[in-house]
């Protein structure tokens, strides 16, 4: 069996903050007008109409970050980075464009749908409208989007700490409640709900350890757990990444419609620290994420030291 | 010249073991190669097909994709035959490029193999395809998993598995968050690059763009990066997929070196969803990023695959970057753009341009770039028009840009 360098196996997991986050939910009929309103206060401006060609996971995922912008108060977000995972993003402008073309031929097709609709249009539309210069980039786009969301904005916090940047990533995901059903003209049945929840993921090397486990217990999980401030009793929350051993490998069905609601519910509640909340998702390659409520820990101070040291 | 940033130290580097592509200019690293050098190009008409934008169309298809290697799937041969294209021409060079490792096969050795697909619109591909076969999934509400979970599931990958979207520069995220995770110790080995597949809509959408290149009289001269007359690229479909490795860990099993991923830079211009910014700095920074990740001086470059695409604005903005970032080696680092031999593969491009670089350092010699008849005078670097050049090549690096602003650079060195 071929066996890795030690010192590469005790590679510490990442482990991140999450120093704000938003929900936004609209149903298509509110699209239109969510596209014309202002950021809210405190929120940086975005350019005149710039949302009038996104799609609509674009507009949801953008008033997300512009919510928890302005709940942060001013910031410089020039360097932050960008991280969209969206789920099936751009179906109802596909569904119009295949309708289109099929009478109309190539001159209906809009010059917008690979700016604006692809996997990598929400991320961009963030990053372009509020001058956010770090990296920026769409994953997923099938069910699975929120749990390769979280392990991607992992990755680019962990890549920008070790290229020396002060980071701070959004993960903005987006999904219908409920795929809508498409009339021949692409046209959908009902009003669907499309949600956007936003996440500032900053580097945070104190919660290596959660929820009361060891660091035996929580080998593969990737672990959002709330941390309670030792002082001024203000709660944030932290995401740490933890990676099964090849033996516990392990796929799982794809989670069912609904989650980032639930998942920001959580979060909520965690940051409130109002409530004892589990949540977890299982990542299709055996990881999990998991949200829980954590009692802060006089003992961590001289831990957090020596890691900000290593660091 | 950008302002020096801090020099990566210490990290045990990434390398290639496997490479696997699928192409207009060939199948493998030594036929790309042999490609490239020979100045062929992969651009001809295409059949427009019943949904075409114009009665003749251009582009640098794969001509026939061929099977994955033999045994290197859980797919059954009338599987493999079913699938569409898109999954085609992104099964087989993940696993060609397991082949060409020589990773043992089930299950993987026991090692935490990962993958990441680049890919840029992938569900807008795959709903075209289907609903030229008659289908209506893009009607119809489902909870689809993306093609990423499908490849990794028919060659064994158990790992993380992530498709990364980044437009024109989707493969080169890929392959920098597989590089990230193995820094990381998060995986032992991962599979990384990403394909791309030419579509009636695609092909629209970026005509209507006004991206693409009119010079429909005459498909092999279409594409002309850096050239005073370029109009626009042209669309070529394909990618390659690698494997990447520690250094040590390729070492203990005694795997073929095809090169150091040494360094990777990205950054955003932040300025317009289509149009590149005309302010260098912003690609720059991910150039001398990527310089710095791989610990290597401006002077050290030996060749830079340029992203040039062809279009008016891009490749101006492009060579104002090359040389803000080289700052004075920038007179004596020749650069070229590969896609007027291979087209644009869009998703697939970086990845491509990657096997570029590996066939730079593998035959010590610069590819050209095609139908560069008369240099813009806007793009003041040393070209390498029509012929290959000779040169030692140990370190080269290779530039993609998206839209949305995405600016990406990768560093390859030549495997110590």
């Amino acid at each position: 069996m071929h066996t890795l360098p030690p010192t590469l196996r005790a590679e510490p997991p990442a482990a991140c903050g999450i120093t704000g986050h938003a929900l936004v939910a609209a149903r298509l009929s509110e699209i239109a007008a969510l596209r014309d309103q202002p950021a809210p206060t405190q929120a940086p401006p975005l350019p005149p109409r710039f949302l009038r060609h996104c799609d609509e996971h674009t507009v949801v995922g953008m008033h997300a970050v512009l919510r928890a912008l302005a709940a942060r108060g001013p910031v410089d977000v020039s360097r932050h980075a960008v991280v969209a995972a969206s789920c099936q993003l751009g179906r109802l402008t596909a569904a119009k464009t295949l309708a289109n073309l099929a009478t109309g031929g190539g001159v209906s097709v809009s010059p917008h749908i690979v700016p604006q609709c692809s996997l990598h249009s929400v991320a961009g539309a963030v990053s372009v409208g509020l001058g956010m210069r770090g990296p920026h980039l769409g994953v997923g786009g099938g069910v699975d989007s929120l749990a390769e969301g979280l392990f991607a904005a992992a990755t680019m916090v962990q890549a920008s700490a070790a290229a020396g940047d002060p980071p701070c990533v959004w993960l903005v995901a987006t999904e219908w409640e409920d795929e809508p059903a498409l009339d021949d003209a692409g046209a959908p049945a009902g009003d669907p709900v499309c949600r956007g929840l936003a996440l500032a993921i900053e580097p945070d090397a104190t919660d290596l350890v959660t929820d009361g486990g060891s660091r035996a217990d929580t080998a593969g999980r990737l672990v959002a757990a709330a941390r309670r401030a030792a002082a001024g009793g203000t709660a944030s929350l932290s995401l740490s990444l933890r990676f099964p051993e090849p033996a516990r490998l392990r796929v799982v069905m794809p989670a069912a419609s609904g989650r980032l609601a639930e998942f920001a519910r959580a979060l909520d509640m965690c940051r409130e620290g109002t409530a004892l909340v589990s949540w977890a998702l299982e990542c299709p390659w055996g990881a999990e994420i998991r949200v829980s409520r954590r009692p802060a820990d006089a003992g961590r101070a001289p831990q957090v030291a020596r890691l900000r040291e290593a660091a | 010249m950008i302002p020096p940033r801090p020099v990566a130290r210490g990290r045990e580097p990434v390398v290639i073991t496997g490479v696997g592509a699928v192409s207009p200019l060939g199948n493998s690293l030594a036929e790309i190669a042999d490609s490239l050098l020979a100045g062929r190009s992969g651009i001809r008409d295409i059949d427009p097909g019943p949904l075409a934008r114009d009665a003749r169309q251009f582009a640098a298809p794969v001509a026939v994709i061929p099977d994955p290697p033999a045994g290197t799937t859980r797919l059954e041969a009338a599987e493999i035959a079913s699938l569409d294209r898109l999954a085609r021409l992104c099964l087989v060079p993940t696993a060609a490029a397991l082949a060409d490792s020589g990773l043992p096969r089930e299950p993987l050795g026991g090692r935490r193999i990962g993958l990441v697909l680049g890919l840029g619109a992938e569900h807008l591909k795959a709903w075209e395809i289907d609903f030229a076969a008659g289908g209506r999934r893009v009607f119809e509400p489902s909870r689809e998993r993306s093609l990423a979970h499908e490849i990794a599931a028919a060659v064994g990958i158990g790992g993380p598995v992530v498709t990364a979207a980044a437009a024109c520069a989707s493969s080169g995220y890929a392959l920098a968050l597989a590089k990230t995770w193995l820094e990381a110790g998060w995986v032992d080995a991962c599979v990384a690059g990403g394909c791309d597949v030419v579509s009636p809509t695609a092909i629209a959408a970026f005509y209507n763009l006004r991206a693409l290149s009119r010079r429909g009289d005459d498909p092999v001269r279409a594409s002309r990066p850096f050239d005073r007359d370029r109009d626009g690229f042209v669309m070529g479909e394909g990618g390659a997929m690698f494997v990447l490795e520690r250094r040590a860990d390729a070492a203990a099993r005694g795997a073929r070196l095809h090169g150091e991923l040494a360094g990777v830079g990205m950054s955003s211009d932040g300025a317009h969803m289509v149009i590149p910014s005309t302010d260098p700095v912003h690609a720059a920074r991910a150039i001398s990023a990527a310089l710095a990740d791989a610990g290597v001086e401006p002077g050290e470059v030996d060749y830079v695959n340029a992203h040039a695409a062809g279009t008016p604005v891009g490749d101006v903005a492009e060579a104002a970057a090359i040389r803000l970032a080289l700052g004075a080696a920038a007179d004596r680092v020749p650069v070229s753009s590969t896609k007027g031999a291979s087209g644009h593969l869009v998703s697939g491009a970086s990845a491509f341009e990657a096997v570029a670089c590996l066939a730079a350092i593998d035959r010590q010699a610069v590819p050209p770039t095609l139908n560069l008849d008369h240099p813009d005078p806007q793009c003041p670097l040393d070209h390498v028009p029509h012929v290959a050049r000779p040169r030692t090549v140990n370190v080269a690096a290779s530039n993609s840009f998206g839209f949305g602003g995405s600016n990406l650079c990768l560093v390859i060195r030549r495997a110590a």
